[in-house]
């Protein structure tokens, strides 16, 4: 029984007694279906709310490929709301326990500033990859359903290229949380970077090589378009290394012990 | 086991909070460290506890680097922090098992120590409904579970009311029979009922370190209390003119006297009251002066 393993049972065992173990993935399973349910019955809404006067809806125009909606439920539901929720819900990872002081408590014990870093990252990403999976695959349903098919291969290869990019937000969010002491700058230094990430892909392709975000693009033209970008292999490792950069980071912040106020 | 701390050094940007402060503590000692609000002491505890680096010098125990050491710490803090959502038994589980103990053996050990501090009844009840005497018990319960060969207490019983002060201080009485113990404290009766040895810390700086008898003894000054009547207050004046009378301190309606050859002068003393017609309420000639005084006039001239 390592330091590592007890800190992220803990984890568990918080997420469970706060019952965000259920809500997180029920939110990300309403905005999985928000996306192939509101693009489906569009027509139909501003048909009946328009009254039809005046527009006319252009019955091709809506005949989307599943694929498209699968990857517009990514880039426009779990990039907006879905980065909104995820930083909101992390921002008291470190932050908390600073407040409260068990951070300084728990390293009074034998305990690796790493095992406490991963036991966070590792037991929170598990939690957002379950929510995120689970929203990304009702969209799959629903889309199957209401859409054409999209082939199982490229939904579960554009899945693991976007959790990449999730795993990118935790470790960005977890470095904020350990750097600064107010909730509301950590939630707002997280969204708006995090977002502004997201919005500057697809500006130049050098951009999108070393923006984490370009991870979220890749997986959305994985449906799109059924095949990847070679450039998906550097940009892989790039957000790699920017995972690693805001572990260290946040390593280098509580072993220096800056995180005491006194 | 031998604590040993080495020219300590701690700046918090332009202010000097432990400096250049060295002691050693040895196995079975129950040292108190005493000085007022701000002296460092907190800081000093924490840079024991591997919670804040110093600036300079080391902390070693048994000759290693204290932040290779933190098994053979227990660690029990000003406010103690458990989590709120944690009942004490679960709080229990994980420091213990952060510790490096097994989770059989905790469970075997809990209810222990739980008698110990006097929390058996409470070992299911959420830590967010603890009173501040259960969360310190809970807090000493945590720092003795691992079976430290050294305890760190910061402000132990400081936060606490007259009941859960006592309940503690029997407690530390108790577990002092078994461990080390390093207490900070600015209530001097709590460090004096408990601890036999002082150090002293004034501005970060160590200005004694020495034992509860040597304290006393080394202050040693006969002085004479007279207790007498408001409208008598004149008196005092007379006999601060007295020769034999080195010094006269008004404390309430008592008048503290030091004077030399106490055992030759007291009677003179009386002689002269009664001379000038004072009304005398109480006479006393008292040995000491009390620890709080003699800390006062250490903290304060030093």
């Amino acid at each position: 029984m390592n330091s590592f393993y007890i800190l992220m049972n803990k984890e568990y065992f918080q997420m469970i007694r706060d019952f965000k173990i259920i809500w997180l993935p029920i939110v990300f399973i309403f905005l999985g279906m928000t996306q192939p349910v509101l693009t489906y019955y569009l027509p139909t809404i501003l048909g009946a709310l328009g009254g039809g006067q005046g527009i006319t809806i252009d019955p091709t125009m809506v005949q989307q490929e599943g694929g498209q909606v699968l990857a517009t439920t990514l880039g426009s539901q779990f990039d907006q709301l879905g980065i909104l929720i995820i930083v909101i819900s992390m921002m008291g990872m470190i932050q908390a326990d600073k407040a409260s002081g068990m951070l300084a408590f728990i390293l009074t014990r034998p305990v690796t500033v790493w095992s406490y870093i991963a036991g966070k990252v590792i037991s929170n990403f598990l939690l957002v990859i379950v929510s995120v999976t689970s929203g990304y695959f009702v969209s799959y349903l629903y889309v199957n359903y209401l859409f054409t098919d999209v082939p199982i291969s490229h939904m579960l290869s554009a899945l693991l290229i976007y959790l990449i990019w999730v795993l990118f937000m935790i470790s960005f969010t977890l470095m904020i949380s350990t750097i600064f002491n107010g909730q509301g700058v950590i939630a707002l230094i997280g969204i708006v970077f995090l977002i502004i990430c997201r919005m500057i892909t697809g500006i130049h392709p050098i951009i999108d090589l070393i923006n984490p975000a370009g991870m979220s693009q890749h997986a959305m033209s994985l449906l799109f378009t059924g095949s990847v970008d070679s450039s998906i292999y550097v940009s892989l490792f790039i957000t790699f290394l920017w995972v690693l950069f805001t572990l260290l980071v946040s390593h280098l912040w509580i072993s220096q012990k800056k995180f005491q106020q006194d | 086991m031998k604590l040993e701390i080495r020219n300590v050094t701690k700046r918090f940007k332009d202010k000097m909070a432990v400096n250049q402060f060295s002691m050693e503590l040895e196995t079975g000692q129950c040292v108190g460290l005493i000085g007022p609000n701000g002296a460092g002491k907190s800081t000093l505890i924490k840079i024991i506890a591997d919670i804040l680096n110093a600036d300079e010098g080391e902390v070693v125990l048994d000759g290693k680097r204290i932040s290779k050491m933190k098994r053979e710490i227990g660690y029990l803090p000003q406010f103690p922090n458990f989590f709120q959502w944690m009942t004490a038994r679960e709080n229990l589980l994980f420091m213990g098992q952060l510790s490096g103990i097994s989770k059989k053996r905790l469970i075997e050990d809990i209810p222990t120590i739980l008698t110990k501090v006097g929390l058996t009844g409470e070992q299911n009840r959420k830590v967010r409904t603890f009173s501040g005497g259960m969360k310190q018990r809970l807090g000493i319960a945590q720092a003795l579970l691992h079976k430290p060969a050294l305890i760190v207490m910061d402000e132990p019983v400081s936060a606490l009311d007259p009941i859960g002060r006592r309940e503690v201080l029997n407690l530390i009485q108790e577990i002092k029979k078994e461990t080390t113990i390093l207490l900070s404290t600015h209530i001097l009766s709590d460090a004096e009922e408990i601890c036999e040895r002082f150090v002293i810390i004034k501005n970060g700086t160590k200005i004694e370190d020495t034992t509860m008898t040597e304290l006393i003894s080394r202050n040693h000054e006969p002085v004479v209390y007279v207790k007498i009547t408001p409208k008598d207050h004149f008196w005092t004046q007379l006999v601060s003119q007295l020769p034999y009378v080195k010094k006269t301190e008004v404390i309430g309606s008592k008048v503290k006297i030091t004077m030399d050859n106490i055992e030759v002068h007291k009677n003179l003393l009386i002689q002269h009251a009664l001379n000038n017609d004072v009304d005398i309420v109480h006479f006393e000639v008292s040995g000491n002066d009390t620890l709080e005084e003699i800390f006062l006039n250490l903290v304060v001239s030093a």
